[in-house]
């Protein structure tokens, strides 16, 4: 029989990473050319878990923007799990993550959250100073991660799939 | 008023005939399910948005996904939403009849337009970003790095400071020392035993005097060369001196050790007398204390307006890798200086290239080192250079008594100066201060002025210039402790007729003297 099935939504600024990520995710490959993502592009993969079970997840990637509008409000409904995503890089980035996650939880308030902060090889530029991190690991998971080179990536929707499975 | 009716209905008859126009112009695909999301119907072009019936059932799949969590109770949009085939489309869902109709619509046109425009706006604003920051962190950079040379600047000022006061400190003592021996060497009828402790006070007071030269040489800014200061050079007495300075310490050692001079007749070196013998005194050293058994044999040759020196020795040799290495100040993996702080070869290098000259050196590890130094005749660098005087010239002039007002603040060094000038016939009145030697100057003009630069309160060079703006007119001799280029222009600017550095040749400075007597 099939998994159950799950939307999962990735929300962050435009170029932090969502659309890569989902690219290694589902498909394994990474592009160093940035390409807007207009609309949205939806993917799923099945996750197995630890124990035997498996999850799929419908996989939204969603047009990044910092503030959500009603198109992207619209996009979200129907979402059980949340992908913020932010640039370790810009720490401007990581406030509109927050920001995203405080205006979809009027829409969805019980969907799991998770904070992935990408662009982990570039980690001798970051701005996301690790305390900061220490904070917010205080109120939801944070996971480093690298669509570069994958590392934090299949952690991640693991993580999202345990939760949701929950 | 025939305007055109404003009717907000149009007929059903007119809809039915737009609907059925844009159906055909925007050529949507139309899938119908049933309640269980079997696809039942399709109209319009499948392959189009991937549905061609071999892949069908996927795309219809990942369709169905769209609307996974959704409520089902009314119509849903979806704009712009990329097919499984890669092209976008907007995406309605209606309910009819207790089943699913969706619609897509081609927006692949509208998709890349959008796309387009906002590339070019996120991509400018990423890069705008990036500059931001890069321009952040140059600024910072930049700071950091005034602050680093700041700092560094005030550890070289700190550091000039140093300098100058141990310069001071070490030279005129070092005058006193030197000035007092050679008085006591003139007496005629000193014992030999008071002669050999002279000897023995002048060696080891040229040794300390080496030492302090080598670190003061070493610390002194590469970038300003120092003053060189070209005199007629007497060979035979370095020769001589260096043979007392050495001969003892090689034979301690059981080494063999020979100095000769091999010269020209007639045409007198000239040549920076004090920091030839730094050279020579270094590189003997060295050869001693790098030489186990055997000898060490120095040689010097003038003729043809070169001096050419040779130091060869026995000794451990140094090997082919560390022949650039011996040259690094505080190497001491090849070399260490007579005071043993590895300063040596370093200041010997940059002595020979202050002086013109040139240095190689030929060895083999285990057998031996032989340097080789060849120093350029410097007379052409001087205006006028001190002429070998004929013996006691001065004493035939004694009668005339010339007057001389010796102005410092070290009683040793102004008693010296006085027993000096005293001993070739000068009358001589001594003052401490400045502003005491400015009144004393001008009230009994003597025909010399010495005066030492660092004094307490006014400098010497402010006393020289205050008394040349009052009309003063004798020849004034500026001694100071610090031997560069600058502090010479300082003192000649001031009003000085010459200008010595500590410490001075006893020898040279009585000659000058009795030839400023004679020419006045
Ligand atoms: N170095 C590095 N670059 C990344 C990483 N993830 C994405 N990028 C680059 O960041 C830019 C934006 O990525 P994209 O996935 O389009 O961001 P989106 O707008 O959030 O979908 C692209 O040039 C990517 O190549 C990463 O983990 N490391
Ligand atoms: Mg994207």
């Amino acid at each position: 029989m099939s998994a159950t099935a799950s939307k999962v939504c990735l929300l962050g600024d435009f170029g932090v990473g969502k659309t890569s990520l989902v690219a290694r995710y589902v498909r394994n490959t990474f592009s160093d050319n940035y390409l807007t993502t207009v609309g949205v592009k939806v993917d799923s993969k099945e996750v197995p878990l630890p124990d035997g079970a498996a999850r799929k997840l419908v996989i939204w990637d969603i047009a990044g923007k910092s503030g959500l509008d009603a198109l992207n409000m619209s996009y979200l409904r129907g979402a059980s799990g949340l992908l913020l995503v932010a640039d370790g890089t810009r720490e401007a980035t990581l406030r509109s993550a927050v920001d995203l996650l405080l205006q979809s939880r009027t829409l969805l308030p019980d969907a799991h959250a998770i904070l992935l902060i990408n662009k982990l090889d570039l980690v001798d530029r970051w701005e996301v100073a690790p305390a900061t991190l220490v904070e917010l690991r205080k109120s939801m998971p944070v996971i480093e991660t690298s669509a570069r080179q994958g590392d934090g990536v299949e952690q991640a929707f693991l993580e999202m799939a345990t939760r949701l499975n929950a | 008023m025939n305007g055109p009716s404003v009717n907000d209905r149009i007929s059903p008859e007119l809809e039915r005939q737009i609907g059925r126009l844009l159906f055909e112009k925007m050529q949507p695909l139309l899938l119908e399910f049933d309640r269980d999301w079997h696809l039942v119907n399709l109209h319009g072009d499948a392959a189009l948005f991937g549905f061609a019936p071999d892949n069908a059932a996927n795309s219809v799949q990942q369709l169905q996904d769209l609307f996974l969590g959704m409520p089902m109770d009314g119509a849903i949009d979806l704009p712009f939403v990329q097919m499984p085939n890669g092209r976008n489309a907007h995406v309605h869902l209606m309910l009819v009849d207790g089943g699913h109709q969706v619609l897509l619509i081609d927006a692949q046109g509208e998709h890349d337009r959008q796309q387009a425009q906002q590339q070019v706006g996120n991509e400018s604003f990423l890069i705008a970003q990036q500059k931001d920051k890069a321009v952040r962190q140059l600024r910072q950079i930049r700071s950091e790095l005034e602050s680093q040379r700041n700092r560094l600047q005030e550890a070289n000022a700190l550091k000039n400071a140093l300098i100058a006061t141990l310069s001071h400190d070490f030279r005129t003592p070092l005058a006193s020392i030197f000035g007092y021996l050679h008085l006591l060497e003139e007496e005629p009828d000193a014992p030999l035993e008071t002669r050999n402790s002279l000897r023995a006070l002048r060696r080891n007071a040229n040794y300390l005097f080496a030492l302090a030269e080598n670190l003061l040489e070493y610390a002194r800014s590469e970038t300003r060369s120092s003053l060189l200061a070209p005199v007629v050079t007497d060979l035979e007495m370095m020769v001589e001196d260096l043979d007392q300075m050495f001969r003892v310490q090689a034979e301690d050692v059981g080494l063999g050790f020979s100095i000769t001079l091999d010269r020209e007749p007639g045409n007198p070196p000239v040549l920076d007398e004090l920091r030839l013998r730094q050279i020579l005194v270094n590189l003997i050293a060295n050869a001693i204390r790098y030489t186990q058994s055997g000898s060490v044999k120095v040689s010097l040759a003038w003729r043809g307006g070169s001096l050419v020196l040779s130091v060869r020795d026995t000794g451990v040799g140094i090997a082919q890798e560390a022949s650039q290495a011996v040259f690094v100040p505080f190497n001491r993996a090849g070399n260490a200086g007579n005071g043993g702080a590895g300063l040596g070869l370093s200041i010997v290098k940059r002595l020979v290239q202050q002086m013109l000259g040139t240095l190689e050196f030929e060895s083999r590890l285990g057998e031996g080192t032989c340097f080789r130094i060849e120093l350029p005749d410097l007379t052409h660098l001087v205006q006028k250079v001190d002429a070998p005087v004929e013996s006691e010239a001065g004493q035939t002039h004694a009668d005339r008594a010339s007057s001389v007002l010796i102005v410092d603040d070290d009683p040793d060094m102004s008693h010296l100066l006085g027993e000096i000038m005293a001993g070739v016939g000068f009358r001589v009145r001594v003052v401490a201060d400045a502003t005491r030697a400015v009144e004393q100057a001008l009230a009994d003009p003597p025909d010399i002025l010495l005066v030492d630069v660092e004094l307490p309160g006014l400098s010497g060079n402010t006393a020289v210039f205050r008394l040349r703006a009052k009309g003063y007119r004798g020849h004034v001799v500026t001694i100071s402790a610090t031997p560069t280029e600058e502090a010479r222009k300082v003192a000649l600017n001031a009003g000085a007729n010459q200008f010595m550095t500590k410490p001075i040749n006893i020898e040279q400075f009585t000659r000058a003297m009795l030839r400023v007597r004679r020419s006045d």
